[in-house]
């Protein structure tokens, strides 16, 4: 018996597969997903979700969203996810220096909160491509 | 002979024309593609969040209904959001978009609007109406940014209680041939209804607590149902305008073949001309 995950973004179906165990970063803690989980609704806040599928595990980093546990399925609305496979570090690393760059020059408060956004992202990225490749290796 | 070089110019023009026209329609056209994969891709994640919001709202007790669902304010005015394109040149959407506009201002009493592109923008100023706020459309995708201002006015008007309730007007896409325009409802939302009623057995744990979920989780409704009707205007602009420039293509070409016609007629008149002046010369010539 194993789990239907499904990642979805604004642009695209990120992740769609049956896996045996997923580990989500909620506003209450991190969560970890079997098979048979009662149905649950939460929030998920930015950080690395893990997915076990066998022997192999894979990570995803995600931007905050909404996870929905239904009858052995598990969607995720995220803003925004990547897996850690896909992360070009050296344009995450160009992103992180752009976002700095623009919140120490920007003063209005929307390009602020962009500029805050971006970084944040950048940041995620790069610490889980760090983490996936030291696992890798 | 000027009639002859005239004709030649306006051959010209009428080329050029066609051009022109002929470009601007192979942009609208790749423009079109890239704006419907975007539409496209967007739709599992809306009908997802749809899904959720209704899910959690059948869960909730009377009191615990956000302020986003909420009909009894006690305003008399609409907001209402147009959108349309910043630039013309695409067939029949501006008016039909202007048409409905003065239809709906006809029939409700106090609308306030806020516009999305500079064509509507001018044309509700002109009748001295009450812009909250205007915005550009832009000629690229809209990006999803670009819906944060607009959200925060909404979210502004609305639980400010200035308004009764929100609506926007937008173009729907429901073929390349056929864009028309529609009124709809943003807020109060109204969450499709399918009368299914969930199962008692069917707890679901909300973790911290549902009352805490809903609110993100409508904003977030809001938002992207506002971003899905940008999406689709962006997409009916782009068709409107590929049909209207490949017509304008096909009537520049068929004017440009017309006048070439009239010219080469003229020319040969011309020559037959000349060559009856020397035939006629050399007549007189050999007469003599």
């Amino acid at each position: 018996m194993s789990l239907l995950l499904e990642i979805i973004t604004p642009e695209k179906i990120v992740y769609k597969d049956e896996v045996d165990e997923v580990i989500i970063p909620t506003v209450n803690g991190e969560i970890a997903v079997l098979p048979h989980h009662v149905n649950l609704l939460s929030q998920i806040i930015p950080g690395e979700l893990i997915i076990k599928k066998g022997e192999k595990t894979e990570s995803i980093a995600i931007t905050g969203g909404f996870l929905d546990v239904n009858k052995n399925g598990v969607s995720i609305l995220a803003d925004y996810a990547i897996k850690a496979g896909e992360i070009e570090v050296a344009k995450a690393k160009e992103a992180q220096e752009r976002a700095e760059r623009l919140m120490r020059e920007k003063s209005t408060e929307k390009d602020f909160r962009i500029a805050e956004a971006e970084l944040r992202k950048a940041i995620l990225e790069l610490r889980v491509a760090t983490k996936h490749k030291r696992r890798l290796v | 002979m000027a009639n002859i070089l005239s004709l030649k110019r306006r051959i010209n023009s009428a080329k050029n024309v066609s051009k022109t026209t002929h470009v601007m329609q192979m942009i609208a056209a790749s423009k079109l593609k890239k704006a419907q994969d975007a539409a496209l891709s967007s739709r599992p994640y809306v009908e997802k969040l749809t899904q959720l919001s209704k899910t959690l709202s059948n869960k909730l007790e009377e009191e615990d209904i956000h302020d986003y669902m909420k009909t009894d304010s006690t305003a008399k005015s609409t907001l209402l959001i147009v959108l349309a394109p910043d630039k013309g040149l695409c067939g029949g959407l501006v008016s039909n978009l202007a048409r409905e506009l003065l239809q709906f201002d006809s029939h409700e009493k106090e609308v306030k609007y806020i516009t999305v592109g500079k064509k509507i923008e001018s044309l509700v100023s002109s009748l001295g109406k009450d812009i909250s706020a205007a915005f550009p459309f832009g000629t690229r995708l809209p990006s999803f940014d670009f819906i944060y201002p607009i959200a925060a006015l909404v979210n502004d008007y609305f639980l400010g209680k200035k308004v009764k309730n929100v609506k926007i007007l937008s173009t729907v896409f429901s073929s390349l041939f056929m864009q028309t325009p529609r009124i709809s409802t943003l807020l109060p939302i109204e969450l499709p209804n399918d009368n299914v009623l969930p199962l008692k057995s069917d707890f679901t744990l909300f973790e911290p607590n549902s009352s805490y979920l809903l609110p993100f989780l409508l904003k977030h409704y809001l938002e992207m149902s506002i971003y899905q009707h940008l999406l689709e205007s962006y997409v009916s602009e782009q068709a409107a305008r590929m049909i209207a420039m490949q017509s304008a293509t096909d009537n520049a070409l068929e004017i440009a073949s017309d006048l070439k016609l009239e010219y080469n007629k003229q020319r040969q008149e011309k020559i037959t001309n000349e060559i009856l002046d020397i035939g006629s010369a050399s007549f007189a010539i050999n007469y003599e």
